[in-house]
Formats: C-alpha cells, structure tokens, sequence
C-alpha cells in the first residue's frame, strides 16, 4: 500500500517544477541516505525495546517471588496455636469418621477432618516460609496481647501470661471416654466435644482476622470465624435432634 | 490522511526520484520483519502473562470474575448455610443454583463428570468446598461440544460437569456466589471463570475443605437423581442457617430479610 502511495505521489512529483531537489546542498549525505538509516535505527531501537519489555515481563514472576514477607507475632502465634488446635479436632472427627454408624455424623466429621488438616497444612507451611518453629514453646495465645478484644474480657483473657490449655479443647480424659463410648453415646460425646472445641476456637480466630499483617492469614481467620458458626449451629440441631444438650460453652 | 504526513512523503518521494540510488525498500523490508518478529515476540508473551495475572485471585484483586462479562453474583453472607437431610428440598433463587442451604454431604468433585443430572442440594455443597460445577443443557450441547466440556473437567481438582435438564442456556457456569451463562463451549470466558473461582480463598466459604466423596455416603457413580418439579411450600428456605430455631422444612415462615 506504501508502495502505491508513494508512486502516485512520484508521478505528481514529476509533473511539478522540482524546485525543492536545488535545497539539498551538494556534498551532504542524500535525503534518501538519512531516510534509510533513520529507518534502521528507529526500528533496532524499537525491536531492543520489545525484547526487552517481553523479557523484563518473563523475570518479573521470579524476581517477585524472592520477596518473602515475614509473618508478625500475631500471624505466627495464630498459625503455631491454631495448628494444635484444629489438630485435635481432625482427631475427634477421625475417630467418628471411622466409628460411627450413622450418615449425618460420618459426613460431618469427614468433612471437618479434611478442611481442618488442610487449614493446618497452610498454617504449617506459612511458618515455614517465614522461618518460624512449626509448634509454639511454652503456653499458648501469648501473642493475644489487646485485652480490647471480643473473648478477652472474661477471665481467661490470656494477655501475655498465655494459657497452658487453649478453650475447647477436650481434655485427656475427655478422650478417653469418647474412645471407651459406642453407639448413640458415641455419637453424641463426639458432637457435644466437636461443638465446644468449636466455639473455643472462634476468640483466637476474631482476634487473628483483626490483628494480623498478612492478607492471606487475616483471610482464613475469617473464614474460619464464618464456617466454624455455620457448622456449630448444625452440630447444635444433630445434638437436640438426639434428645441431648451442648456441654456449657467454654469460658 | 493529515497533510503534514503527505507533504513529507511528497518530499521524501521527490528525493528519491531525484537520487540515483536504487530505492531502499530491501532495507526497510527487512527493518520490518525484525519488527514484526520482535512484536510477535512481545506480543505473544504480554497476553499470556496478562491473561495469568488478570485472572488470578490476590490480597489486592480478591474477586478477578468482576472484570468477567455476564458474570452474575450473589451474596449468600455468614449464615444462610444450613446443612438439610437428603429427603429435603431447598426453595434456591436460582437456577442452576450457586449457594444458599444445601445438604449435608458434599458431591465428589474432583474432575468428576457426572453423564446424568445431580440434585441440587449435593451439587451446591461442593460449591461451598471452592468447586467449579459447568453444567449444560442436554439438548442443546451433544457429540464433540460436550466432548470439549468432559475433556476440560477429567483429572482436574475441583470441577465437575453434569447435564441440567431445562437449563435456559446451553452452558452455565457455577461456583459459590458466581453464575456465567454461555452457549459457546470454546468460549474463553470459561478458562477465566475457572481461573478466577477456582478454589479462590477470598470467596469459597470453606477454606481446604475436601472433594472427595466418603464412600457409603455419597457414590459418585450413583449420584442421588435432580428432580425437575419444583420445589413445594415445604422445601426449605434461603435463609435457613439450621441450629435449632427452624427445623428444616417444618414450614415456619422465616423471618424477614436474612
């Protein structure tokens, strides 16, 4: 199309006087010349950019990756804590996942032991990217350090002191009625204890989702505050629809 | 065409014709193919890489579906997640439906491709575990069209296919509180829904929850039936959040807004 252009334009050319040919002054590099580099510099300058704009664009990923954000004490207090915490849980729910005869709870449990060890697999592999010990040392929910919180204000607010058990957590003996029960008692020791272990988690969890630095951590608090209530309201219906009672919330 | 621009290819042209150089076009010709390969080069890359990131939930861009045409959202909030009994029936807003009450087992969804109609109740749980559900009408998408959608599901986490008989498009698209309806199976959409959705923290409630199906409970290869008449005044209703103030389909009129 260039070409047809310019030889129409060519044609017209001749037909005028060429009074413009006299301006170019002898002995300077011919018009056509200048063009012609003019035109392969421009385009090596523009094709170097291209290149370099698509590779920049290939690195960009990597070079991203090698910044890696550091967890705050509440992240990793809430990732430490929170793994022991939901282990449990995947215990109790293993247990009535194998144990129990009856559909509604097997489904429950399978489905809290599986989201459960995922979430504790995140956590886990969070402080690993930030260098941290994968189990706290010591007492747990140290790092719950604003006494201004929802589940602080009654006395087991921890503070920095910690506590040596977390809230709803079910206790060595606990267990071991829940392991020597069968049949309908065992169903509902299992969901009398899963609901409790439900609710102790929740403080942790509104603090963390308030508290913490990191996006992703702040995130799955959320989450876990939002699916633990919902699940906690079921476990509740499958406890009255037995004829029993949930054990009094922990304190 | 601006004149400034003819007047200077006049120039150019009448230099030409005055020189008696041969004129450059090997030059240029060859200036533009390393252009044109240079470009094809970043060109090829910079879609690849925006299409990637684009469509890839993060801290800053929590919900990429927003920039997804047709993209149809729903908020089903904390509470309207009660689990029913498998002889229940939910009253959904929408059909497919993409969230509200659902039963208390989960569909297998682990690249399941189910060839007859799932009920509603399992199908909506595994959206809450993070699932991409496409369904397809199945008078409408037969032979390679539904090949395409089976190839794109098998041996993929978290997707599963199945028909849905009367469905008011030929292919919908569902995950937890996100419906696109589409009639083309190669429509590109579909990569973008999946990649915005998929199993994407910000907006699946359950986060690391399973898509397997645990066996005597739920037998993907005899999922329970859809059942096509709709729901009575009994079924169960959008705001049912279960716990013991409403039995699951006792009929007490819920109350308002939820």
């Amino acid at each position: 199309m260039n070409h047809t252009v310019a030889e129409t334009i060519i044609e017209t050319g001749q037909g005028g006087v060429g009074p413009r040919s006299a301006e170019a002054p002898a002995g300077a590099p011919r018009p056509a010349a200048r063009w012609t580099r003019l035109v392969v510099v421009a385009g090596a300058v523009l094709a170097v950019l291209l290149l370099g704009a698509a590779l920049g664009m290939s690195l960009q990923r990597g070079l991203g990756a090698a910044a890696q954000p550091e967890g705050g004490a509440v992240d990793v207090g809430f990732a430490q804590d929170m793994s022991v915490h939901h282990r449990q849980a995947v215990l109790m729910a293993g247990l009535a996942r194998d144990r129990s005869a009856d559909p509604a709870i097997r489904s429950i449990a399978f489905d809290i032991e599986t989201s459960q060890l995922e979430q504790v697999g995140r956590m886990q592999g969070w402080l690993s990217l930030w260098n941290a010990a994968p189990v706290p040392t010591g007492r747990y929910m140290t790092w719950m350090t604003d006494p201004a919180m929802p589940g602080m204000t009654h006395g087991s607010g921890p503070g920095t002191a910690g506590v040596a058990t977390m809230p709803g957590m079910a206790s060595p003996a606990d267990l071991e009625r829940l392991r020597a029960s069968g049949g309908t008692q065992f169903d509902v020791l299992f969901l009398q204890l899963m609901l409790r272990h439900h609710q102790g988690g929740v403080p942790m969890a509104t603090y963390t989702a308030q508290h913490a630095e990191t996006a992703q951590v702040r995130n799955l608090a959320e989450k876990i505050v939002i699916s633990q209530g919902a699940e906690s309201e079921y476990l509740a219906q499958l406890i009255t629809q037995r004829g029993a009672q949930p054990l009094p919330p922990p304190s | 065409m601006p004149s400034g621009k003819s007047s200077k290819a006049v120039r150019n042209a009448r230099s030409v014709v005055t020189s008696t150089k041969p004129k450059p076009w090997g030059t240029v010709a060859a200036v533009l193919a390393v252009l044109v390969f240079a470009g094809g080069i970043f060109y090829y890359l910079f879609t690849r890489y925006e299409d990637r990131r684009a469509y890839t939930p993060t801290a800053d861009n929590r919900d990429p579906s927003t920039q997804i045409e047709g993209v149809v959202t729903q908020d089903y909030g904390e509470a309207n997640r009660g689990h029913v009994g498998p002889d229940k029936r939910v009253a959904y807003d929408h059909s497919p439906p993409f969230g509200g009450p659902h039963d208390a087992t989960w569909a297998a969804c682990n690249g399941e491709v189910y060839e007859t109609a799932v009920r509603n109740e399992n199908m909506v749980h595994a959206l809450e575990h993070g699932a991409v559900w496409i369904t397809y009408n199945p008078d409408n998408v037969t032979g390679p069209a539904l090949q395409s959608l089976r190839d794109r599901v098998q041996g993929q986490n978290h997707l599963m296919l199945s028909p849905y008989p009367g469905l008011d498009s030929p292919i919908s698209l569902q995950s937890w509180g996100h419906q696109l309806k589409l009639t083309d199976p190669a429509d590109k959409r579909i990569d973008q829904f999946i990649q915005s959705l998929r199993l994407n923290q910000y907006t699946y409630p359950e986060i690391g929850a399973s898509c397997d199906a645990l066996t005597g409970v739920f037998d993907p290869a005899m999922p329970p039936p859809f059942v096509a008449e709709p729901p009575g005044p009994d079924a169960v209703p959008m705001n049912f959040a279960g716990g013991l103030d409403l039995e699951p389909g006792d009929g007490t009129t819920p109350p308002p807004g939820g």
